[in-house]
């Protein structure tokens, strides 16, 4: 029962020092209170949303944010060049921006951690046939992919977030793989072979719990930069159709009125920079929390 | 130790290789000499320079500069003597004599004569030449004597002159045949105002003053650089730097804020494109109250198009009279566009019987044109107003077009129709020809014989006044609601003279100079 | 070490392989490259026409094998929208992409390595704030929006930079600033990391306990760290900006291929889509090879590792 209590410390004292760097680490709180602010907004958005995001008034098109002149608390940042509300635009925006985020990461990470721990367990040829398929993808330009992929399967949401999960699946892959060899490698998976565990019950048991950490990590900084990237398909018209109000649609709409009516543009570039900035900083925390070797040195 | 070096000096290679590829790429900047240069800002680049070849407006634009063709299209569409000093057509108008230019010269000095004429009709009827069908326009084309061309065709056509103005680009044959149309289309040859200088592909375009031009005292400027810049807010930030002397596809919104800035001068014109709303009297809308004309012209009252314009173009648009453009041969300037009259539009409803309006199916395309949607439903709220509710189906555009060409669409689609050849005959043709027409849902026998007559009339002002008939007609008895013909909008810095765009989008530099 | 390159450059070559099947069933992904690469208005007749022209009704094996026999001699075909063959195309616009690149490079390197040192030894004072900051930004603001505003800001509004083109040095500056943003970014992140880590090694604590003056031990040690970590990125920053590269270029009007790829992939020109993609990789497995030789070069312990 050795190998038990070996297990509980595992998972007990990451967590223990997840607590421990809340209390004092600002930045990663920060960043954790931003991300379930969005995650909030994107859920109860027809209930916050103070506009139908779709409905135009042409007669007060281009109308600036409400602290500017000629603005009105009605629009608080203001209309697009159609009239309709940039505020709920932007709120129904997190909506598409974290869908494609969240559901992009979790295609990636079932994907990757499966074929990773199968790759990683198997070995062989199993594992040379997945690893060379992984640098394949990794080896072509990310957006470059990305781009040629969006342009021909055409736009919608389904084939975004089926873009972004695919080829994202590979980082997956290499770092899955990577841990199941440190882990079996390190002693208490060979212990667990000795007493005669199963093979089932090794993965399950001893090498996803060890897995949860570093997928956790990586699953943070990938679904930002989806986030990112998405808006960057939106900029280029490869995202979602044109009529769904997302981040990348508004600021590829808005960059032709980026010197007379810069707010069009401005709102939708800062909603990503400040999800970004939010999901990187939980990153970083997750990772200090999880590479004490790092946190160590930086307090 | 010899590892730090190794690491120093890899760093070192490194930062010095970059500095030095960042430094051999810059190119020296232009000299400020006294060479007239044009500067000209183009969205798209052009995926050749030989005018036959050249995909779409913008490479045609760059290409025509080099060429020139038998004759021309001045700014009114009436056509002009350019390599053809005159021509005779026969009585049955079908075949035609042109008197060429002595004396003209290609830019390489090959001489310009019949020969040429005759192959580059040869080289123009080839399928791998994108504009082929305008070529094929003529039945034959051969050298009389070594100025005479005789120009044939199966049946007399009206338009042969103008499409042979906007297509037929008379290139050198020797040359050709030497660099096969591929090199020609990389450097092209011709007769025309500017000789090509260079391209290097999607960054600039180099074409000098041809000295020995036969235009006396064009071209106005030594030199013409083109400058493609894709993205819309670079373009608006060039032209008010001062980089850039010409611009074009310009949005509204930035040829309002660009009216304010010192040194620009915006250039705004109507563009030879309808948009309209159609009636089908062929399969969906057969036995339908807009079957009957005092309910299409009720239609036509009730909608306020020019309110649908000033809050949707923001006034940029113009009122449409019909299906011809006041660009096109025979427009009728006396015609005042049909007035937003809700009352006159219920009167001539209840004359129709239909006191209380009628139900109608309605269909447009998504993203096929700008603000086209909101059109379509600010039309359905105009006719909801005098009784007539509409179920109005927003495509996409593909599909919708598929079903346009089987003529699948409800009574009441909207679309819009351009036109290049500045004549309306083959817009009103292909939208009105029923169904011998892909796109067209309306047959009515007068506007067949109009067509039918136009079609076989030579005479450019027989032609107008059948024209000016037909816009008459249509305009009592609308096959459509008529909408708004769009602007285009391109800017200029202020020291440039007679930039002329006209409303094909097409224009001609050699007329245009710096001051 | 001569094992270690010719596995290195043997893996490389199967990538490449790898690459080009890629690339080729991405452009068959939807079954019908015919109806993909014709304008949406094409007659039926027009489009079996193209089809039959491009090969496109012979057995997918026979299409495959002529696609990678032509490969092998660098022949991807012709343009559809230049009706000229799409490798020289590429080509000839890739100076100026690489230029634009190793500007960017050079401009995130020059500013993250001294930025990251001052962060990474100085921990918790305002430099390191200003470096973590600068961290976080570059990684979060999109580079289009930023190339936006520094066109708006720097040449419209003060003048000081050409608006676009590559006519000369000070053309260059914008795009390499927007394009060179995010690398500073990251950079700035890991020059810090990487001096943090190997402050806390046993050796550094042991020649700062012997009384080694600072610089000494920055000169010997820090810098050598960050040198492998930056040297062993650079490949993979490289196919970043690549990619980066679409947006630049094609809001700066620089003639590379980022601009090129934009404008294949809106003509549908799907033949010279797949010239750009195949080289871009290629470009990046070549570069990655470099890396990991120089690496090997700098730090013997790698090639032993994997």
């Amino acid at each position: 029962m050795r190998i038990d209590a070996l297990d509980r410390s595992n998972l007990n004292s990451p967590f223990r020092r997840f607590l421990k760097i809340i209390l004092r680490d600002n930045a990663g709180l920060f960043g954790a209170l931003l991300f379930v602010a969005l995650v909030g907004l994107a859920v109860m958005a027809p209930h916050v949303a103070p506009h139908d995001p779709l409905q135009q008034r042409l007669g007060i098109s281009r109308l600036p944010p409400a602290w500017q002149e000629g603005g009105s608390w009605e629009y608080p940042l203001g209309t697009d060049n159609l009239g309709r509300d940039m505020l709920s635009r932007i709120i129904y925006g997190t909506r598409v921006s974290l869908t494609v985020g969240f559901v992009g990461v979790l295609i990636a990470s079932s994907l990757g951690l499966i074929l990773g721990m199968i790759a990683g367990y198997v070995g062989g040829r199993t594992d040379s046939i997945i690893m060379g398929v992984s640098n394949l993808f990794l080896a072509i330009p990310y957006l470059l992919l990305v781009v040629v992929i969006a342009s021909v399967l055409g736009r919608s949401l389904v084939n975004v977030i089926l873009i972004f999960g695919f080829t994202n699946a590979p980082l997956f892959v290499r770092i899955t793989r990577g841990e199941v060899l440190r882990i079996r490698k390190s002693g208490y998976v060979e212990s667990a072979v000795a007493i005669g565990a199963s093979q089932r019950r090794i993965l399950i048991h001893h090498i996803l719990p060890n897995l949860v950490g570093p997928l956790l990590t990586v699953a943070t900084f990938e679904m930002s930069g989806m986030i990112f990237y998405e808006a960057g398909l939106g900029f280029l018209g490869l995202s979602v159709p044109p009529n769904i109000p997302s981040w990348g649609n508004m600021l590829s709409a808005g960059r032709q009125y980026i010197q007379f009516s810069p707010w069009i543009a401005a709102f939708p570039g800062l909603a990503i920079v400040v999800t970004s900035l939010s999901m990187n900083l939980l990153g970083d925390w997750l990772r200090d929390v999880l590479d004490p070797k790092i946190r160590r040195s930086a307090s | 130790m010899l590892r730090i070096r190794l690491t120093g000096l890899a760093i070192a290679v490194l930062l010095v290789v970059s500095a030095g590829i960042v430094v051999a790429g810059g190119q020296a900047e232009t000299p400020e000499d006294a060479t007239k240069t044009l500067r000209v800002a183009v969205p798209t680049f052009p995926n050749s320079l030989d005018a036959s070849i050249a995909s779409e407006r913008n490479s045609q634009n760059v290409a025509w500069q080099m060429f020139d063709s038998l004759v021309w299209a001045n700014d009114e569409n009436v056509i002009e003597p350019a390599l053809a000093e005159d021509w005779e057509v026969s009585e049955d108008g079908t075949e035609y004599t042109f008197y060429l230019r002595e004396g003209v010269e290609f830019h390489n000095g090959e001489p310009f004569n019949a020969e040429a004429v005759v192959y580059s009709w040869e080289r123009g009827i080839q399928p791998e030449i994108e504009w082929s069908d305008r070529w094929a326009r003529a039945d034959s084309v051969e050298a009389i004597d070594e100025y005479t061309v005789r120009i044939t065709t199966e049946e007399p056509d009206p338009l042969l002159l103008g499409v042979m103005a906007q297509h037929w680009n008379i290139v050198p044959p020797q040359y050709l045949e030497e660099v096969g149309n591929d090199g020609f289309g990389e450097s092209p040859v011709g007769t025309g105002p500017f000789e090509f200088v260079e391209w290097a592909r999607e960054d600039r375009i180099i074409l000098r003053a041809n000295e020995d031009y036969w235009r006396e005292g064009l071209p106005k400027v030594d030199e013409v650089i083109y400058r493609p810049i894709p993205e819309a807010s670079t373009r608006m930030a060039a032209i008010q730097t001062g980089e850039i002397d010409i611009v074009n596809r310009l949005t509204a919104e930035q040829a309002d804020a660009l009216e304010d800035v010192d040194g620009v001068n915006v250039v705004t014109y109507a563009v030879d494109r309808t948009f309209y709303i159609a009636f089908n009297n062929l399969t969906s809308g057969v036995d339908e109250p807009t079957e009957d004309v005092r309910v299409r012209r009720a239609m036509n009252y009730a909608v306020d198009r020019q309110a649908i314009i000033d809050s949707l173009f923001g006034g940029r648009a113009q009122l449409a009279t019909g299906l011809m453009t006041e660009s096109n041969l025979g427009y009728d300037q006396s015609l005042d566009p049909y007035p937003y009259d809700p009352e006159r539009a219920r009167e001539l409803l209840a004359d129709a019987g239909y006191p209380d309006g009628f139900e109608m199916d309605f269909a447009a395309p998504a993203g096929a044109y700008t603000n086209f949607e909101q059109v379509a439903q600010a039309v359905q709220g105009y006719l909801s107003e005098v009784g007539i509710e509409t179920s109005l189906d927003i495509m996409e555009s593909g599909r919708y077009w598929d079903l346009e060409a089987e003529k699948q669409l409800p009574p009441l689609f909207g679309d819009s129709w351009s036109e290049r050849s500045g004549e309306a005959l083959p817009r009103l043709r292909g939208a009105l020809g029923g169904w011998d027409a892909s796109f067209s849902a309306w047959s009515e026998p007068t506007i067949d014989e109009y067509l039918d007559e136009i079609s076989v009339t030579i005479d450019q002002e027989e032609r107008a006044e059948l024209y000016t008939e037909l816009h008459n007609y249509m305009y009592e008895n609308p096959p459509f609601i008529y909408l708004y013909v769009p602007e285009t909008f391109e800017a200029t810095r202020d020291n440039v003279v007679d930039y002329r765009p006209r409303a094909a989008e097409d224009y001609f530099l050699m007329f245009t100079d710096i001051q | 070490m001569q094992r270690y390159l010719l596995s290195r450059v043997l893996q490389s070559a199967l990538l490449m392989v790898g690459v080009l099947i890629l690339v080729f069933f991405i452009v068959r992904l939807t079954g019908d490259p015919a109806s993909l690469m014709m304008p949406r208005d094409a007659s039926p007749e027009d489009v079996e026409e193209f089809r039959e022209a491009m090969g496109f009704n012979d057995p997918l094996h026979e299409q495959f094998f002529s696609y990678l026999k032509n490969a092998a001699v660098g022949d991807f075909g012709r343009s559809l929208h230049y009706r000229s063959a799409a490798m020289p195309l590429v080509l000839e616009r890739f100076p100026a992409t690489l230029q634009l690149a190793a500007s960017a490079l050079t401009f995130a390197l020059i500013f993250a390595i001294p930025l990251g040192i001052i962060g990474g030894t100085r921990p918790g004072t305002m430099w390191d704030t200003l470096c973590r900051g600068i961290g976080l930004i570059g990684q979060t603001v999109p580079n289009f929006w930023l190339a936006l505003m520094l066109i708006v800001l720097f040449s419209v509004q003060l003048g000081w930079f050409p608006s676009f083109g590559r006519d000369s040095l000070r053309s260059v500056i914008l795009p390499t600033v927007a394009l060179g943003f995010f690398p500073l970014g990251k950079f700035t992140r890991l020059v810090r990391a990487s001096v943090l880590e190997i402050k806390n090694e046993d050796y550094i604590r042991t020649a700062n306990s012997k009384g080694i003056p600072e610089r000494r031990i920055l000169i010997h040690h820090i810098f050598r760290n960050v040198a492998i970590t930056l040297v062993s990125i650079i490949g993979v920053q490289f196919g970043y900006m690549l990619g980066g590269s679409i947006y630049i270029e094609s809001i700066f009007a620089w003639p590379g291929i980022g601009r090129m790829i934009n404008e294949a992939v809106q003509a549908r020109d799907y033949p010279l889509v797949q010239a750009i993609a195949v080289f871009s990789a290629g470009f990046v497995v070549i570069l990655n090879l470099m890396t990991d030789v120089a690496y090997a070069l700098i730090d013997p312990r790698i090639r032993y590792e994997d």
